[in-house]
C-alpha cells in the first residue's frame, strides 16, 4: 500500500535527477568540480539522496504530532511551523538578508562556509498553511458552520501568509489560496461562506497584477500568440521543445532545446525536456506516476481512520497532484507562463527537500492505515475490541 | 463519511485534468510535431557554407595571374572583453605577437558592432601564428581567435588589372573575368547544417548539402611578356605627354585572341578598394571615341570593295578647303592638296580626299561596310562591361555624316578598331576578339572554347584586304610623306595609320584636346600582330606635339619591336 506511494516518488525524485543533469549538460557550460555546488546540475545529484533520507525520516514520525486534537494546540509543531514561515518571508523581504531573483524578494540566502544556500520561504509556508487547515479543521470539526467564530478566524491565517508572499509571488500566493479552500471543502465548511470574502480576493489579486507589468505581459501574452514579449518567447520554446519530441522523444541527452533556447529548463520547465528527450511516452510515464501517486494517496485518506490524518493527507496529495498539473499545463501552453515547480523533479533544493518531507508525512498516514495494531483514539470501541477476535479467527 | 465524498470527487477531478494534459500533448507530439520542428529551425539551425578553393587564372604560358590562398585571420570576440581591463591586457600580449599598437587593436575592438566578432588582422607569419595558438589554448588571450580564409592574390599586380578585374566580398568576382567568370570560378559550394546553441555555437553536425566542386581555372591568351611590354610602352608615352588616360591592345590577326590589353590608369586588384572609377575603367572597352585618320583606310577599303573606284582613282582635293552643304571640310596642318590618289589619299592622310571618297561610294555601302566591319555593335569579347559605339541608322545621316569618312560622326572602341585593323590585316576574315582560351575544371580536364572558324565569313575581298595593308598602310610607315614614319623598323614591315582626332565637346570640336592614335601591325607581309595604341588628351602645351604620329607611334613601334623579337625567340 505505502510501497505505491513510495516508488512513484522514488521514481519521480530518479528521473528528476537525471533530467536535470540532461538539462544541464550543455555545450556553453563547462565543468568545475571545485564550485561543485554552484550548479545547479550538480547540487541536484547532492539533494537527490538527501531527499530520500529525509522523506524516510518524515516516514517515521507520527504525522499526529502536527494534530492539535492530539498533541494539544500548545504542544503540537503546527503554530512554531507557521510562526517560523512567517518570520522567514518577512526576513526575505527585507534587504540586506533576502536576495532578490528577476527582481523579487523570494529567497534568502545563508554562507556556510564557502557554499552558499539558498531558501524559498514560501515553499515552506505552502506546506504549514496545509498543515494548519488539516489541524484547525480537525480541531474545529462540530463548529464549523458558524461563520464569525469560526470561519472568519480559520482564514486569517492563510490570509497573512498570502498577503505576505503575493508581491512577490503572485503564482505561489494564489495556489497557496486556492489549497487553503479546496482544504475548507473538504474539511466541511459551509458553501456560502466561501462567497463572502471573494470580492476582497479578487480587489487584491486585480490590483497585484496591474501593478506588476510583466505579470499583465504574461497573461497577455496567454491571450495573444502573435505579440513578441518574452513570455510568448517561453511558450513557443517550451511548445518546440515539447512537440518536436514527437512519440518516442529525440532520446535522452538528445534535446536541443537545454542549449540556452529554452530558460529555467532545468526547474520550472523541466517537463518540456522530458518531452523533447522522451516524447509522449516519457510525458504519459511521468503523468502515469503523478496519478498512481494521487490515486494511491487518496485511497489511503479513505482508509485513514484518523480526521487530522485524512485531511493532512489529502492536502499533500492534492497539493503535489495539482502543483505537477498546473506545471505541466504551463508547460503545454494551457495556462500562462507562471513560474510553479514541478514537484519532485525540478531543480531546486528547497522545493525538492521539503516536498520530500510532505510526502514522508504521507507515507506515515498510509502506512498507519496498513498498520490494524495502531490504535486509535477515534476508532470506535468495538472493533478495538474485535480486533484481536478476528486476528484469532 | 464527508471528507470521504469530497475526497472522491476531487480524485476524480484530478484524474480527468491528468487526462486533458494527456490528451494536449498527444495532439502537440504527434499533430503538431512538424509545425514546431519547422519553427525551432530558424533559432536551433545554422548554415555553414564550405567553399572550395576559386579557380586560378593563368596567362599562355601558364604563369598564374589570379589565385587563391589561405590566410589566417585574426580576429577577437568583443562581447568577451567587456571589462576593459582584460581588454587592455589581452590587447598588449597581441599587440607583442602581431607588432601592432596597443591601443590600435583595443580600438577596432570596442568600435566593432557585432560583439562575436571583429576582424584584427588579416594574414599571420608562422611564428604569429604558432603564439597565438598558445595563446588560445592556454587561456591567455581569451576572446582572441584564429580562422583561415580564402584570400584572393595578384601576382601580377596592376599588369593585369583590367583583364582579370578582381573579386569582393567572400571571393566574389566584380570586374573583369573574375566577374564574367564568376560561376566558373567559384566551383560548387557546400553547405553544412549544423543544430546551434542560443549563442549560435554548434552542438552537433545535423547533415550536409550541395555538391562541393572545385572552381573551374582559365587560361587565358594574354601573354604576361606581352603585357608587359605594352604596359611599360604605354606608360612611357602617357606620362611623357602627360594625357588624362591611354590604351593599348595587341592581338592575333588570325584568331582574334587577345595578346595584350593595357588601360592606364590602372589599379592594383588585391588593393580595389583604394581605386578610382577613372583608374577601374578598362578604356579599350567601354570608352568610345571618334577614332578620326585611323578610320580611313577601313573606309578606303569599303569602297574598293564595292569597286565605287579602283586602285589608281584619283580625287581632287579642292586645295585644303572644300565647302558645301555640309559646311568646309579643312586638311590637317594646313595641307593644300591637289589630285591624290587612293594610296596618297591614306598615306598623307587627306580630310578632303577621304570625304570624296565617301561621296563615290555613298552613304547606304558606306553605312552597311562600317557596319560589317562591326562598328557600333559590340565585338562580343569575353571581358565584361564593353559598348558598343556609335554608328547612326542610315536614315539620321545628313549631309554633315559626310564626316564619317574621316572617322567623325561615329563613335568607336579601341577593341572594335583593333578588330578592324586585324580583318583588313587577314585578308578579310570576321574574328571575334577573345582572351579566353580554354577552362580547366576541377579534375584538371581542359575544355577549349570553340570560336567561330576564322577565315569562313569573308567581310571584304582578301585581294582589297591585301592592297591596303601592303601599300597605302605601308606607306603611312615607310613612304617619305608619310604620318607614322617613327615606326619604321628595320627587321620588320609595319604598316598602319596614324589618327590624331579632335575630341568634341559641347559646342563643337575643341581645338586643344585629342585623341592621338595609331592602328598597325607587323609584318606587313604577313602580320603576325595587330597594334592599336590610343592616348587620350595629350597635354599640347608641353610643345612635344600631340598627333598620333608624335604620341602614339613610338609606342606601337616599341611593343612591335619587343613583341616581334619574343615570338621570334620562343
Amino acid at each position: 500500500m505505502s510501497l505505491l506511494i513510495e516508488l512513484p516518488i522514488l521514481i519521480l525524485m530518479g528521473m528528476g535527477t537525471v533530467f536535470v543533469f540532461s538539462a544541464g549538460a550543455n555545450v556553453s557550460s563547462s565543468f568545475n568540480f571545485q564550485k561543485f555546488y554552484s550548479f545547479t546540475t550538480h547540487k541536484q545529484l547532492l539533494f537527490f539522496p538527501l531527499a530520500v533520507c529525509v522523506m524516510y525520516a518524515m516516514a517515521h514520525l507520527d504525522a499526529k504530532r502536527l494534530s492539535f486534537t492530539r498533541a494539544g494546540v500548545v504542544k503540537s509543531y503546527t503554530p512554531y511551523l507557521l510562526a517560523l514561515s512567517a518570520i522567514l518571508l518577512v526576513l526575505a523581504l527585507v534587504p540586506g538578508i533576502g536576495t532578490p531573483k528577476n527582481h523579487s524578494w523570494r529567497w534568502l540566502t545563508l554562507a556556510v562556509g564557502p557554499v552558499k544556500i539558498s531558501f524559498q520561504p514560501s515553499e515552506l509556508a505552502k506546506w504549514a498553511v496545509i498543515i494548519y487547515m488539516a489541524a484547525i479543521l480537525d480541531l474545529c470539526a462540530d463548529s464549523l458552520k458558524k461563520y464569525w467564530k469560526r470561519f472568519i478566524p480559520i482564514c486569517v491565517v492563510p490570509a497573512i501568509i498570502v498577503a505576505l508572499i503575493i508581491g512577490q509571488d503572485f503564482g505561489t500566493a494564489a495556489f497557496i489560496l486556492f489549497l487553503a479552500f479546496i482544504m475548507l471543502i473538504i474539511g466541511g465548511a459551509t458553501w456560502w461562506h466561501f462567497l463572502t470574502p471573494m470580492p476582497i480576493i479578487s480587489a487584491v489579486f486585480y490590483f497585484s497584477i496591474v501593478r506588476f507589468p510583466y505579470r499583465m505581459e504574461r497573461i497577455k501574452a496567454f491571450f495573444d500568440a502573435d505579440s513578441e514579449s518574452s513570455a510568448t518567447y517561453h511558450a513557443l520554446q517550451s511548445l518546440i521543445a515539447v512537440s518536436t519530441g514527437g512519440i518516442l522523444g529525440k532520446g535522452l541527452g538528445r534535446g536541443y532545446s537545454k542549449h540556452g533556447h529554452l530558460p529555467e529548463d532545468t526547474t520550472d520547465f523541466i517537463f518540456a525536456i522530458i518531452g523533447e528527450e522522451l516524447g509522449f511516452v516519457g510525458c504519459m510515464f511521468v503523468i502515469g506516476m503523478f496519478v498512481l501517486l494521487t490515486v494511491m494517496s487518496l485511497i489511503a485518506v479513505n482508509r485513514s481512520r484518523n480526521r487530522f490524518c485524512k485531511l493532512l493527507a489529502a492536502g499533500i496529495a492534492l497539493t503535489i497532484g495539482l502543483q505537477a498539473a498546473i506545471n505541466i499545463g504551463v508547460v503545454t501552453s494551457v495556462l500562462p507562463t507562471k513560474g510553479i515547480p514541478l514537484p519532485f523533479l525540478s531543480a531546486g533544493g528547497t522545493s525538492l527537500l521539503l516536498t520530500a518531507a510532505a510526502a514522508g508525512l504521507l507515507i506515515s498516514i498510509a502506512r498507519q492505515t496498513e498498520d490494524l495494531t495502531v490504535i486509535d483514539d477515534l476508532y470506535p470501541a468495538m472493533e478495538i475490541v474485535n480486533e484481536p477476535v478476528a486476528a484469532a479467527v | 463519511m464527508r471528507i470521504n465524498v469530497a475526497v472522491t470527487i476531487i480524485l476524480i477531478v484530478v484524474i480527468a485534468v491528468f487526462a486533458l494534459l494527456g490528451t494536449r500533448l498527444f495532439y502537440l507530439q504527434k499533430y503538431k510535431a512538424d509545425d514546431y520542428e519547422i519553427e525551432s529551425q530558424s533559432r536551433q539551425l545554422a548554415i555553414i557554407t564550405i567553399k572550395p578553393p576559386r579557380g586560378i587564372i593563368v596567362d599562355r604560358n601558364n604563369n598564374i595571374l589570379a589565385a587563391s590562398n589561405i590566410v589566417e585571420v585574426v580576429y577577437a570576440e568583443p562581447r568577451l572583453m567587456s571589462d576593459p581591463d582584460v581588454a587592455k591586457l589581452i590587447a598588449g600580449r597581441l599587440s607583442k605577437i602581431l607588432g601592432m599598437f596597443g591601443p590600435e587593436i583595443l580600438k577596432i575592438i570596442y568600435k566593432s558592432k557585432n560583439p562575436g566578432y571583429v576582424k584584427i588582422k588579416e594574414g599571420v607569419t608562422r611564428i604569429q601564428r604558432e603564439a597565438i595558438d598558445k595563446g588560445i589554448t592556454n587561456g591567455s588571450l581569451r576572446g582572441i581567435g584564429l580562422m583561415p580564409k580564402w584570400q584572393r592574390y595578384y601576382p601580377t599586380g596592376s599588369l593585369m588589372s583590367h583583364i582579370i578585374g578582381y573579386t569582393g566580398y567572400e571571393e566574389v568576382g566584380l570586374e573583369g573575368l573574375e566577374l564574367k567568370f564568376n560561376s566558373q570560378l567559384e566551383g560548387g559550394k557546400g553547405q553544412d547544417i549544423f543544430r546551434v546553441d542560443a549563442h549560435r555555437k554548434p552542438i552537433g553536425l545535423e547533415h550536409s548539402v550541395g555538391n562541393m566542386k572545385e572552381g573551374s581555372s582559365l587560361i587565358l591568351t594574354v601573354d604576361s611578356t606581352i603585357q608587359e611590354f605594352t604596359r611599360s610602352a604605354l606608360i612611357k608615352q602617357w606620362k611623357a605627354f602627360e594625357a588624362e588616360s591611354a590604351t593599348a591592345v595587341v592581338m592575333d590577326p588570325w584568331t582574334g585572341a587577345i595578346l595584350s590589353l593595357v588601360s592606364v590608369p590602372d589599379y592594383d586588384p588585391a588593393k580595389y578598394s583604394t581605386a578610382t572609377d577613372s583608374m577601374r575603367r578598362n578604356r579599350a572597352l567601354t570608352d568610345p571615341f571618334e577614332p578620326g585618320s585611323i578610320f580611313k583606310p577601313i573606309v578606303a577599303t569599303i569602297g574598293l570593295d564595292c569597286k565605287a573606284f579602283g586602285y589608281n582613282a584619283s580625287f581632287f582635293c579642292e586645295h585644303g578647303s572644300y565647302s558645301g552643304k555640309f559646311g568646309t571640310i579643312g586638311e590637317w596642318a594646313g595641307h593644300r592638296f591637289g589630285n591624290l590618289t587612293v594610296y596618297d589619299v591614306l598615306v598623307r592622310s587627306s580630310n578632303i580626299g577621304m570625304a570624296k571618297i565617301g561621296r563615290k561610294i555613298g552613304y547606304k555601302r558606306l553605312h552597311k561596310g562600317i557596319k560589317m566591319f562591326g562598328f557600333g555593335s559590340k565585338t562580343g569579347i569575353d571581358i565584361p562591361g564593353e559598348a558598343a559605339g556609335t554608328v547612326r541608322n542610315l536614315k539620321d545621316w545628313n549631309s554633315y555624316s559626310i564626316r564619317v569618312s574621316f572617322g567623325h560622326e561615329v563613335s568607336v572602341t579601341a577593341i572594335q578598331m583593333v578588330r578592324a585593323y586585324s580583318i583588313l590585316a587577314n585578308g578579310g576574315s570576321i574574328i571575334t576578339p577573345h582572351i579566353v582560351r580554354a577552362i580547366v575544371n576541377g579534375e584538371g580536364q581542359i575544355t577549349e572554347i570553340k570560336r567561330p572558324d576564322a577565315l569562313t565569313g569573308h567581310v571584304i575581298k582578301t585581294e582589297v584586304a591585301n592592297w591596303v595593308v601592303r601599300k597605302p598602310l605601308v606607306g603611312v610607315v615607310a613612304d617619305k610623306k608619310g604620318t607614322g614614319k617613327k615606326t619604321a623598323l628595320e627587321k620588320w614591315q609595319v604598316f598602319g595609320k596614324t589618327g590624331t582626332a579632335n575630341i568634341s565637346g559641347r559646342g563643337g570640336y575643341d581645338e586643344t584636346n585629342y585623341v592621338a592614335s595609331f592602328a598597325g601591325g607587323a609584318p606587313a607581309e604577313k602580320p603576325k600582330i595587330v597594334v592599336l595604341v590610343s592616348v587620350r588628351k595629350p597635354n599640347k602645351s608641353l610643345g612635344k606635339g600631340y598627333s598620333g604620329g608624335m604620341v602614339a607611334a613610338p609606342a606601337v613601334k616599341e611593343i612591335i619591336e619587343k613583341t616581334l623579337t619574343y615570338m621570334e625567340n620562343i
